[in-house]
């Protein structure tokens, strides 16, 4: 029988080989295909812009102050009054990541009061200059119209309808400095954490159960 | 009052205390290590309860209540609690009241980061609001000055700010306004909060409502270094916290300190830090050619310039300046002219100030702190609130808080005016007439004459106008130790002036208080340096004039600008003209460096470190905070090289090096070692001479005979904050607060010149200038007053005869 098992051995050689050409591909042929990442994955960041194209990005530097890499660098610049480029009073002036020593933890985009930054699935960041490497607002900044700032608008990695979602809630309290926007809600409990402070006990109920050993309320001499 | 014990003991959150009665709960707390959230509470100022913020629970005989700790002094016996269930809610509920309708616009605040209310939020408050309501709405943010950018969202009406211009600055300017829920902080209508102090009312707002327009968007607090510092705008050399982001200097705090200026800053020191970033500093050395500047290496300007001094006899080189840094380089600037070049001729002043024996050395000294215990203060020199911003609001706590009766004595109304017991005006160069007649105490004068006599009295002298005789400053003076218990303080306003004085900037002085002439100083001082030059030298005018008659040759100018600020202009460009050689070190390119053969660009506020003497004669520490614009240098540096390049190594290594000589060489100073300044009680400075120093010169002014200068019609010209100076002027944030130049007559003048309210007039003094009339009259009947050195008066002296020319067909 040896003279098969000599026979077989090249084909059962190529065992695992033929078993993996019938089983489903994991490889994809990139760069022409992508494959769908995760929906949290921590990709290259934008700077986002509300439906009427105004810049969500308030210069307030929490993103660059919360950044364990220190990586982020922003300038916030009075906003003009006839031309505002966010709403409120501040708008961010000079926006910059040095992508380089970016971590990807997302942290900017947790502290973002505005959610101004957010995190696409974009992960193609070669450069071919270490200056390069440093995004200003010129590359992170979204359209106008909110597609995003990219070669190909209609990449699976940016979800488009997901960065439209966000309305942060600061626009609302800083209604342009205008007393007008008067009627805005300026508080949601959205903001909060947590849900509403459980309701105070009454005062009658307070006072039977009060054990602090001090006076009763209406002692009299 | 005698019989109320010095200590009181209280019961705080269980504990017994021992702490000193009459003060508020809530500052003893405080000092016990308990704090208190508190927003209207502020040391500096009066309590007043308005902010509900540190009610703390307190026993009684009616049971325990909630009293606000703010307005509750100590008492003996008083059982205090702070941290029960009661106080904690009665403080979160208090914080969720300030919260309801305060905007939570923290990104876009400044104060975001440092701001009392949501630190206190964060410590004492309940975490949650239940309040979904909208907000109160207002325009936001609204101008109220070209400084002071006002958002009542944010206000919570804590009061800081009002209680501040109206007790501690005198300018009433800002105001609650209506009732309920629309109360509101607000300036009056058409009138801007133009204060000199406005500055401090964005310090102590413990909200973001009151921002400032220079800093606005510039940096967020956590981006900030800072260093503790003074400041060299005017002679208190209040402390500042100088603060900085990505290099540049963005932003000034004033630093509280019983010493100086209680936290306090003019708005001058707090805005003027932006001249350093100007578009026309001098950063490279700069060489004249065929008329013209063209920049050069440092190696080709120190070879030029030491090459061109050593060509003159050393006693024909001259020296003006020091005054606008460190007693460091005044040293330097001293020790090269005196013992290099060899000529005795330098000066720190430019004719515009007093004696320099007397200004550093008079006996007995006031220090600023004894304005606080004086029953009188006699104030006879420029107007506080224009020279000495800080020094005024000192003497104004002194009249209003503390009892102190304040005699003014000044050609027409000043700032304090409001505050004194008595003022009195005059007509400039009849000084000497009205101080004898003071003295006498004759007729009108007995009772001002009668409160002097009052003891302790601080006489704060100094030349009440540029065209005022020096010497009288001394007459007074010398008035003034007649009466009982009485310090005299010399008035000087430039920067670092004393300083440069104790450095021997002075025709008169050698370095640490020494007489020129004093045998033993010069035989101590020749051991360390080398042979001298003899005798006194010139004063600033003297070496002017000595240039302009070819009797010098050089002159080395250390930030001095004798064209703007001497009280003959036209002394000082004929000196600056005649001069072979001028060389300047200078930040800009001042009217009187545009003369120079050689500039050399200087480091500047911030860009520097060393040591710097106040007019109490105080020494404390300068930091430096960001590295010097361009290739500047500190000035130390430059003499250093000169002189190597001279032949002499000082062989300084830094400038903690030249403090160290100073400390060794210049007896007063003696004890006053870096290292003693920047820790600990060193901090807030010594007065000089310290316990382990020696005064060498002590100087008690004699009353020489003045002359009373008679004329039909005097000019007083006198300096305001905001003057066209050179620093000024680059400071983008002040530099549109210059005052508006206008000649100020008397209403009887007026009429007897047959002259209106905005007539223009063409005056001559030296110089002439064309203004528009004002009628004041607070001024003696023939004086005219005209502000110094604006930019429309900047060709007018302060002395000479005066003409005035009303100007047909001008837009009267």
């Amino acid at each position: 029988m040896s003279w098969f098992a000599d026979l077989l051995g090249p084909w059962r050689g190529f065992t695992v080989t033929w078993r993996q050409m019938f089983k489903p591909k994991l490889t994809t042929r990139y760069p022409k295909e992508k494959r769908v990442k995760p929906q949290r994955f921590h990709g290259r960041h934008t700077l986002n812009r509300y439906p009427d194209g105004m810049e969500k990005c308030i210069g307030c530097e929490l993103c660059a102050s919360v950044c364990p890499a220190r990586c982020i660098y922003v300038r916030g610049a009075d906003n003009p009054p006839d031309d505002p480029v966010s709403p409120g009073e501040r708008f961010g002036f000079v926006y910059e990541i040095n992508m380089l020593r970016c971590i990807f933890c997302g942290m900017c985009v947790e502290a973002c009061p505005t959610e101004a930054i957010t995190m696409t699935h974009l992960f193609e960041m070669s450069v071919s200059d270490r200056q390069e490497g440093i995004f200003t607002k010129d590359v992170l900044l979204v359209e106008p119209d909110g597609t995003p700032n990219h070669p190909l608008p209609d990449t699976p990695l940016i979800d488009i309808k997901e960065l439209r979602l966000g309305d942060g809630w600061l626009r609302a309290t800083a209604p342009s400095g205008r007393a007008e926007f008067e009627g805005v809600e300026a508080w949601s409990p959205s903001a909060r954490m947590g849900g509403l402070a459980p309701a105070e006990p009454a005062q009658k109920d307070r006072n039977a159960t009060d054990e602090t050993g001090q006076p009763e309320e209406g002692t009299d001499d | 009052m005698a019989d109320k014990p010095a200590t009181v003991t209280i019961n705080l959150d269980g504990v017994d205390i021992e702490v000193a009665a009459g003060q508020p709960l809530i500052e003893a707390a405080q000092k016990a290590g308990t704090y208190i959230p508190r927003f209207c509470y502020h040391s500096r100022l009066e309590p007043a309860g308005v902010c509900r913020a540190c009610l703390v629970e307190v026993e009684g005989p009616r049971g325990t209540a909630l009293v606000p700790s703010c307005t509750t002094p100590v008492g003996d016996g008083m059982v205090v609690h702070t941290k029960s269930e009661t106080v904690e809610k009665a403080q979160a509920g208090v914080l969720e009241f300030l919260l309801a309708n305060h905007p939570l616009d923290c990104p876009v605040c400044d104060k975001g980061g440092e701001c009392p209310l949501q630190d206190q939020a964060y410590a004492f408050g309940a975490g949650e609001s239940r309040y979904v309501e909208e907000k109160r709405h207002f325009e936001k943010p609204i101008e109220i000055s070209d400084l002071i950018l006002l958002d009542r969202e944010r206000c919570i009406l804590c009061s800081r700010c009002t209680r501040f211009s109206e007790d501690i600055s005198g300018d009433p300017l800002i105001e609650f306004k209506d009732r309920g829920n629309y109360v509101q902080v607000i300036t009056f209508p058409d009138e801007p909060f133009a204060s000199y102090f406005s500055g401090n009312t964005v310090q102590i707002c413990p909200v973001g409502a009151l921002t400032a327009k220079p800093y606005r968007f510039k940096a967020r607090p956590w981006d900030l270094e800072a260093v503790e510092s003074v400041s060299l705008v005017d002679t208190i050399h209040s402390k500042v916290s100088v603060q900085a982001s990505q290099n540049e200097i963005i932003r000034i705090y004033g630093v509280d300190n019983d010493a100086t200026n209680h936290g306090w800053l003019s708005d001058k020191d707090r805005f003027v830090h932006d001249h350093i970033y100007a578009e026309d500093r001098i950063t490279t050395p700069l060489v004249k050619e065929d008329g013209d500047f063209r920049e050069a290496t440092w190696a080709e300007a120190i070879g030029l310039v030491s090459e061109r001094l050593g060509s003159f006899d050393g006693g024909r080189i001259a020296g003006i300046g020091g005054a606008r840094s460190t007693n460091e380089d005044a040293y330097a600037f001293s020790k090269f002219l005196r013992s290099v070049v060899g000529t005795p001729h330098l000066d720190a002043q430019v004719g515009d100030g007093l004696d320099a024996k007397f200004a550093a050395a008079v006996t007995p000294r006031a220090e600023i702190g004894d304005l606080e215990t004086a029953k009188t203060i006699l104030l006879w020199g420029p107007d506080l609130k224009e020279e000495l911003p800080v020094l005024y609001l000192r003497v104004r706590r002194a009249a209003t808080h503390l009892g102190a009766k304040l005699v003014i004595v000044h050609p027409r109304r000043t700032g304090l005016d409001g505050v004194a017991a008595h003022t009195i005006t005059y007509k400039p160069g009849t000084g000497p007439d009205l101080l004898r007649k003071l003295a006498a105490g004759d007729g009108d004068y007995a009772p001002v004459r009668e409160t002097l006599a009052e003891g302790p009295v601080v006489a704060l002298v100094g030349r009440a106008g540029l065209g005022e005789d020096p010497d009288l400053a001394e007459a007074v003076a010398a008035f003034a130790l007649e009466l009982p218990d009485a310090k005299i303080m010399p008035l000087l306003r430039r920067g670092n002036v004393f300083g440069a004085l104790d450095m021997g900037v002075a025709p008169t002085l050698l370095p640490g208080r020494v007489d020129v002439d004093d045998a033993s100083g010069r035989a101590a001082l020749e051991a360390e340096w080398g042979s001298l030059p003899d005798g006194p030298g010139l004063d600033a005018t003297g070496i002017l004039t000595g240039l302009a008659e070819g009797e010098l040759s050089a002159l080395v100018l250390n930030g001095a600008d004798p064209v703007r600020d001497h009280p003959t202009p036209t002394t000082a460009r004929a000196g600056l003209d005649a001069a072979e050689f001028v060389v300047a070190f200078e930040m800009f390119m001042s009217d009187s460096a545009a003369y120079a053969d050689v500039i050399f660009p200087v480091a500047g506020l911030g860009e520097v470190e060393g040591t710097a003497t106040n007019i109490e004669g105080r020494v404390q520490k300068i930091n430096r905070i960001v590295p010097p614009a361009g290739t500047a240098r500190p000035v130390w540096s430059i003499f250093d090289d000169l002189a190597a390049a001279m032949g002499t190594e000082f062989g300084a290594a830094s400038a903690e090096a030249v403090g160290a000589e100073i400390t060794r060489v210049a007896p007063a100073y003696a004890g006053a070692a870096w290292d003693r300044l920047s820790w600990g009680e060193g901090r807030d400075g010594f007065v000089l001479p310290t316990a382990d120093g020696s005064q060498p010169l002590e100087y008690t002014p004699v009353d020489r005979n003045v002359p009373i200068v008679s004329g039909h019609r005097i000019l007083h010209t006198a300096r305001v904050l905001y003057d066209d100076g050179v620093i000024v002027r680059h400071s983008s944030g002040i530099a549109g607060l210059a005052a508006t130049a206008a000649a100020h007559l008397h209403p009887r003048d007026a009429s007897v010149l047959a002259l209106a309210e905005g007539d223009l007039i063409t005056i001559t003094v030296d110089g002439e200038a064309t203004l528009p009339v004002v009628i004041d009259p607070s001024l003696v009947e023939g004086t005219v007053y005209v502000p110094f050195n604006l930019a429309a008066t900047a060709g007018l002296g302060a002395v000479g005869t005066l003409r005035i020319d009303a100007v047909r067909g001008g837009d009267a």
